[in-house]
């Protein structure tokens, strides 16, 4: 690769990407990441108050208890969504009839407009008129408040973005799978390990940067979630069902506090990069240590 | 080999794609509206409904009424819904690139007003001379000291509308004091009917009648000291007032569901008999009588509290969130006397008369002709705002306080309504936002 | 990572081979109505939107789960309210550019930062990771300042706001895909072919982009349904009705103390069925040849 690694062409190829990533990512984020060090609310002139925002943060009970839902999100939706979505990719790469118009059909709840998904599960998750609860009604058991509660609310938003995302992560497995090279694959099978062994022992192996991959995406979304907990809940009752990005969206737009709410940004940001890198070097340590 | 083992290549891919831009190109140049000059001004017009022909028939029953009486003027109306219309409106004040006319809520019209981005509407309205159309508190609420920053959209008319035959039918009699409604929702929520319907999803402003009631407990004298610190929200006479909210709570007035339910579903829950009273206002008069509910209902100004502080007879009857104007159609003659024109219009006795047929109270002190029969659930809001001896207070209480008071006032109330908050731990919510404020 | 053979390039394409016996084919049979029941269950919640969309808005609230009225007033209202093909027009035109645009530049980079050799190694993978890092910014911390930088730069109420705002914002996102399969992949291919003397571009376009398809088919799927859902960006850098895009056709259905919630699922029928069909026709003629053309055993 050394022949076409010259500075020039490196420089032909990295340029248009770092270039708009730079100018509408990066310094977007630190223009607002410096209003987060001053008093504003949007409009009209922005007052200095240093870590002031970020005072105020650590000593919201809002802020820890949207963190506290977002994290029982984050372990939740990943120990169900990620074994889930790469057992569906397995299960659609035999040869089914119209798999295809299968794997488009669960891609389908990534699509809908998170507006509705919103509406819809609260229709099956409401306390007093959702399906789920009226289910459990007739069947003589108690209703349970999966939203609007005090406990359940994550729990619950689990789940939604468990649906929703599924066949998001289901394709880029089935995607990875594609890319195997399936020589090592019918070399172990002609050695006469099982189905499962197989599994085990090769491709999940193979796969790795592929759940890298799913599993960076998955945490990285879900410390963004927002519409979703603004349909279900709104983030009530009063901020308990908030997630990170919902209550963010509260302090900035509803109640015009910009500069706090650049606070919070810039700690979700942080926060996100920093898990996601963690998991990296996790993931990274046990690579080497195999 | 079959066509499906062969993938189209990369040209192929290409050349359609280019293609699909021509096309998508071609789709979007059909029906572009040309917009040519000779001689009408333009001017914008944006509001908190995207669908402002549905959403708010009177608003675009008067644009069209003033476009037909003004054919040299044409309104852009556009909007969309309030969070995302007053997210836009903060991010164009910032840019200057504010819409002419807009909605937005007092707070808001008064903080931008002192940035310096609206029109002082002061002169223009002298210069129509439609002071005097307007009560005195509507032009004190729109004002900071001799500046005008807004001016009346539609009324804020609040109260609780009843159901009067569920009431009958559970041997219950119209209620006037506190106790009396405490009463009724013990009884109500016996036979598993909801007392008082309202919803807290998205929706966390909706304790209208729960506003007025902090004028029953003084309030307006409370307010000037709680802005600058010397009374505290937490004092004993909200916290009786909250107390009794939380009574109301225990009483089951409340659905089950509140937190998850959005104000729309409130109103559902009432228009089709399974709650007693809704929490709202006037706004709703459309609505309920275009449903089945409609031959049996009253508006309530709301229960006199007998530990209450000050006036009991009161109903919240003020202007509601006003329209404010760009500062910069000051700088253009053609478009302020535009503008000028459609203030002019919105606030004469005809456009005032669309209002109501629309189901509006009007904001001017034009006396109206309401329908009896065809328009029952309007009138009877306005006859209680008009009955004798009752009074308005000067304005709604979350109006009078900047933006993160108001919302922590609203999350006060729902707190303790939906049982997440006691009646203490919802003051010290309010407190600690209007100490932050004064930083 | 070793070489494979045609026949495994033909099995990876074709999935497993049918199972011979009868054991086997029941087995299949069981595994097919497996996948159909998973199915089933997870579009469940979206069969529900289209049968909902068929209900008059009042019903819809007062019994959403029984269907008494069968109408289709919701769509003529959502047809006539919504200049849908206009919005259509808008939205595919964005996405087609900003889609080609950034995923053309993504793999600019990502080929640069796994296959290209750096003068020293700890930049690359800081690039690396400067450029995935943009995955845990939410939308909401760039809205202003890139209305601010839209203006500034002169391009707001153009289709130009739009489409740079979304190219920067899917490059994390593509490069984490391209880079991970990148990395994954065996450079051999490539590597034989710069011995056989090509330059850059034809590495780059007849080698590497042709075996790279599932993940580009992947990402341009993702890419363009991103466009059409994309909401915070849409709402407040588009200012001329005439641009609308499609995302924000069930919106258009949401008003301060009213909504039309009949509008609501019938524009999001309309906005649904024809991202699933681009979706199920990028699968099947993109995907499906994939190692066609491959390195032969």
């Amino acid at each position: 690769m050394i022949w076409i690694s010259t500075r020039w062409k490196l420089l032909l190829m990295l340029a248009p990407a770092l270039v708009a990533f730079t100018m509408f990512v990066v310094y977007p984020v630190v223009y607002s990441g410096v209003f987060s060090f001053t008093r504003f609310q949007g409009f009209g002139d922005p007052k200095w108050i240093g870590l002031g925002n970020y005072a105020e943060l650590f000593a919201d009970p809002f802020f820890w208890q949207a963190l506290q839902n977002t994290v029982v999100i984050l372990v939740v939706s990943l120990a169900i969504l990620i074994p889930t979505a790469f057992a569906l990719a397995l299960l659609l790469r035999r040869k089914i009839a119209g798999s295809g118009a299968l794997r488009a059909l669960i891609f389908g709840p990534a699509i809908i407009a998170p507006i509705l998904v919103g509406l819809i599960w609260v229709f099956i998750l409401d306390p007093k008129i959702g399906l789920l609860n009226r289910f459990l009604v007739t069947l003589g058991l108690p209703a349970v408040p999966w939203i609007g509660g005090d406990v359940l609310s994550p729990v619950s938003v689990s789940v939604v973005f468990i649906w929703s995302s599924v066949g998001f992560a289901m394709t880029i497995f089935y995607a990875g799978l594609q890319q195997l090279p399936s020589d090592v694959i019918e070399a172990a099978s002609i050695d006469g390990s099982s189905s499962w062994q197989t599994l085990r022992y090769v491709t999940i192996p193979m796969m790795k940067e592929t759940f890298a991959i799913v599993t960076i995406l998955m945490i990285t979304n879900i410390f963004k979630i927002f519409e979703l907990v603004y349909m279900l809940t709104g983030g009530g009752p009063v901020h308990r069902s908030e997630t990170l990005v919902s209550y963010m969206y509260f302090v900035t737009f509803t109640n015009q506090q910009y500069g706090y709410g650049m606070a919070l940004a810039v700690v979700i940001t942080v926060l996100g990069a920093v898990v996601s890198a963690g998991y990296l070097a996790l993931s990274r340590r046990k690579e080497q240590a195999a | 080999m079959n066509r499906r083992d062969n993938p189209p290549s990369l040209r192929r891919i290409a050349l359609s794609l280019v293609a699909v831009t021509a096309a998508a190109l071609a789709l979007t140049a059909c029906g572009s509206s040309n917009q040519s000059a000779d001689g009408t001004t333009a001017i914008t017009l944006s509001m908190q409904n995207p669908d402002v022909k549905t959403a708010d028939p009177a608003t675009a029953a008067i644009v069209s009424a003033f476009e037909k009486a003004n054919p040299k003027i044409k309104v852009t109306v556009s909007g969309e819904a309030v969070a995302d219309h007053l997210q836009k409106l903060s991010i164009a004040a910032q840019s200057d690139t504010l819409p002419d006319i807009f909605w937005v809520y007092k707070s808001t019209a008064e903080d931008m007003s002192k940035a310096g981005k609206l029109l002082d509407l002061a002169p223009v309205l002298d210069e129509l001379k439609l002071k005097d159309t307007f009560p005195a508190s509507t032009i004190d609420n729109f004002s900071t000291g001799k500046t005008i920053y807004g001016v009346p959209y539609q009324g804020l008319l609040t109260g609780l509308w009843v159901n009067k035959k569920i009431l009958a039918d559970n041997g219950i009699s119209m209620p006037a004091s506190f106790d009396e409604l405490v009463a009724a929702a013990k009884v109500l929520n016996g036979k598993g009917i909801t007392t008082i319907s309202n919803g807290a999803n998205q929706s966390a402003f909706s304790v209208w009648s729960f506003l007025t009631d902090l004028d029953r407990y003084g309030f307006q004298d409370k307010v000037k000291g709680l802005l600058d610190g010397s009374v505290k929200y937490t004092n004993d006479d909200f916290l009786t007032l909250y107390t009794h909210i939380d009574e109301l709570r225990h009483a089951g007035a409340f659905a089950s569901n509140v937190s998850t339910q959005t104000y729309q579903q409130a109103v559902e829950q009432f228009t089709s008999g399974k709650a007693a009273f809704l929490d709202a206002g006037v706004w709703a008069s459309s609505t309920i009588q275009s449903s089945a509910v409609a031959p049996d209902i009253a508006f309530w100004k709301g229960p006199e509290f007998s530990d209450g502080v000050g006036e009991q007879n009161i109903i919240m009857n003020v202007a509601s969130a006003p329209f404010a104007v760009d500062h910069r159609v000051g700088n253009d003659p053609q478009k302020l006397d535009a503008v000028k024109k459609f203030l002019a219009f919105y606030y004469s006795d005809a456009a005032q008369q669309i209002l109501v047929d629309n189901g509006q109270p009007p904001v001017t002190t034009y006396q109206p002709t309401v329908d009896a029969t065809q328009q029952s659930a309007l009138k009877a809001a306005l006859d209680a705002a008009t009955s004798k001896g009752v009074k308005s207070p000067q304005s709604q209480p979350d109006l009078l306080v900047p933006t993160p008071v108001a919302n922590a006032m609203y999350d006060s109330i729902y707190g303790v309504i939906q049982g997440q908050l006691t009646p203490k731990a919802a003051l010290e919510l309010v407190q600690k936002a209007l100490d932050a404020n004064r930083q | 990572m070793t070489t494979f053979s045609t026949q495994t390039q033909r099995l990876l394409v074709a999935g497993e081979p049918q199972p011979r016996n009868r054991r086997g084919r029941r087995a299949a049979f069981i595994t097919g109505a497996a996948a159909y029941l998973v199915t089933f269950l997870i579009i469940l919640p979206l069969l529900w939107v289209v049968l909902l969309s068929f209900q008059p808005s009042s019903d819809i609230l007062s019994d959403p789960f029984a269907f008494a009225h069968f109408t289709i007033d919701n769509y003529t209202h959502a047809l006539a309210t919504l200049p849908l093909l206009k919005m259509y027009g808008n939205t595919i035109l964005i996405a087609v550019v900003s889609v080609v645009i950034g995923t053309l530049i993504s793999f600019m980079a990502s080929f640069a930062l796994t296959r290209m050799i750096f003068r020293h190694r700890k930049v690359q993978s800081s690039l690396r990771f400067y450029l995935l890092a943009g995955l845990a910014v939410p939308v909401y911390i760039l809205l202003f300042p890139v209305y601010r930088l839209d203006l500034s730069m002169g391009i707001f109420g153009t289709y130009a706001a739009l489409i740079a705002p979304y190219i920067a914002v899917t490059i994390p996102f593509n490069t984490l895909l391209m880079t991970g399969f990148l990395r994954e992949f065996p450079a051999e291919i490539e590597e034989a072919a710069i011995i056989d003397g090509v330059g850059l571009f034809t590495l780059c376009w007849s080698v590497v982009l042709p075996l790279m398809r599932p993940v580009i088919a992947t990402i341009l799927i993702f890419n363009i349904v991103y466009v059409f859902n994309e909401f915070p960006f849409a709402s407040i850098l588009i200012n001329n009705p005439d641009m609308a895009t499609i995302s924000l056709a069930v919106s258009r259905f949401q008003g301060q103390f009213t909504v039309d919630y009949g509008g609501m699922m019938a524009s999001a029928t309309l906005v649904l069925l024809p991202q699933l069909v681009i979706y199920a026709l990028f699968q099947r003629h993109v995907i499906a040849g994939m190692t066609a053309g491959a390195v032969k055993g």
